[in-house]
């Protein structure tokens, strides 16, 4: 799944995961501010998507009274 | 007179009921159940009377969707007819208890039915599933339930698919409507969850939520059913039936989706935590590096030192063997061949001597 393909949820779980990396045994230091800035910009773009986000509320053809 | 239409006995019947069905199609009509009988399991009679007047009823039992008993008040919806035999009857197609003490009866006396059948077990609900897109809704596109839960939806989340099955919520039709949504959705298996919405309103109203083959499409539905019925305090057997209650048609919004608000301060709340742990390792490692250097040059100081000792040592070892210091102490420094009349040198600390050898002799 490229970037652009992944929904908000997608994005949410990525940026959990990241987050969880710097509480993991596979922290490491020289690694952790790329590692910020990537999740930096990843927050931001998850916070437009959310601002932009839209339901798709369909109402149904069929006829129930029939 | 000349008669304009001779009908036979049958024919005027059979037109007589066809008037009536044209004239009263769906008929309501209220009164109270008296008589009330089962014959062979499966035809139900009874009278519906008011003060003044009473009609026999006829229905199947299949159609009996809330248990009756003499001295209800119902609603029913029926096609008057008149029999082979010309009685005057109706023929019920569905039947509604109608008025607070009714309806209490009628729900306490299918809520012990069906608990009885397990149908409310709590190990037959299952949990609504996680990462909901796709909702399907049960509920009139006109009520201000419906209004409220789709309000409430889209101030929280978006990117949710939600598709409207628009059906009454009330009256003695609607349980009908409501089953047939339910089977719309099971049956194409579109949606991961079904709410069935409907906002508050008196008893009367919220009675097709007591429906026996409503509250049995519930159970039954192969997807996951959250309803949303009412106020708080309202309580039916559509939702004892679904897997999950929501307390009214917002709450159930509520429950079906995220708050993006929620979502964002949990993100905004990650982010400065990390960067907070972030400085806090960098500030520990300089505190490491600066230890390292402090220990670095306590060890050197502790090597000059040790050496400098050592050196000391071997200043004070190479004092001791000075001659100079020997000669202090009160010895002599001799010089020349130990032989009789032989003059030699000898040195003192303070002087420098001629003698000559006066007697040699090997020491005992």
């Amino acid at each position: 799944m490229t970037k652009k393909d992944k929904n908000v949820s997608d994005k949410i779980a990525d940026l959990k995961n990241g987050v969880d990396w710097f509480y993991s045994d596979d922290f490491k230091l020289e690694e952790a501010s790329e590692k910020y800035k990537e999740l930096t910009a990843l927050a931001k773009e998850i916070e437009k998507d959310l601002a932009e986000m839209k339901n798709e509320i369909k109402v149904i053809e069929e006829d129930f009274s029939k | 007179m000349e008669p304009t239409q001779v009908y036979s006995v049958s024919d005027f019947q059979a037109v007589c009921n066809q008037i009536m069905e044209t004239a009263f199609s769906g008929v309501v009509i209220e009164g109270e159940v008296a008589s009330f009988k089962v014959n062979q399991g499966k035809f139900v009679f009874f009278d519906l009377k008011d003060e003044q007047s009473s009609v026999g009823c006829f229905m199947m039992k299949f159609a009996l969707r809330f248990p009756l008993e003499d001295g209800m008040k119902v609603r029913v919806r029926a096609v008057p007819k008149l029999t082979n035999w010309g009685k005057f009857s109706l023929t019920v197609q569905a039947v509604m208890p109608v008025g607070e003490g009714s309806l209490k009866k009628s729900f306490e006396l299918l809520k012990k039915k069906l608990t009885a059948e397990g149908l409310f077990a709590p190990e037959k609900k299952r949990p609504l599933p996680d990462n909901i897109i796709k909702i399907g809704v049960i509920s009139s596109t006109q009520a201000a339930g419906y209004a409220d839960f789709c309000k409430i939806l889209n101030e929280r989340w978006g990117g949710l698919k939600v598709q409207v099955a628009h059906t009454q919520v009330q009256g003695i039709i609607a349980a009908d409507q409501i089953i047939k949504a339910l089977d719309y959705f099971n049956e194409r298996g579109e949606v991961q969850v079904i709410a069935v919405i409907r906002g508050g309103g008196s008893a009367d109203d919220l009675a097709v939520f007591n429906d026996e083959a409503l509250v049995r499409a519930i159970a039954a539905s192969k997807i996951p059913v959250i309803t949303g019925i009412g106020h708080e305090i309202d309580e039916s057997l559509c939702d004892l039936a679904a897997d999950v209650v929501a307390s009214t048609p917002s709450n159930a919004a509520q429950m079906l989706s995220r708050d993006r608000r929620e979502v964002v301060a949990t993100i905004r709340g990650d982010i400065k935590r990390i960067n907070i742990l972030l400085n806090t390792e960098v500030d520990k490692r300089i505190s490491e590096i600066r230890n390292d250097v402090v220990r670095v040059g306590q060890d050197i100081v502790v090597r000059i030192t040790t050496v400098e000792n050592e050196i000391a040592a071997q200043r004070r070892i190479l004092d001791q063997l000075n001659p100079e210091k020997v000669l202090k102490r009160g010895y002599a420094l001799i010089r020349g061949e130990m032989a009789i009349d032989n003059v030699v040198e000898i040195t003192t600390s303070m002087q420098e001597i001629k003698a000559k050898v006066i007697e040699v002799k090997e020491r005992k």
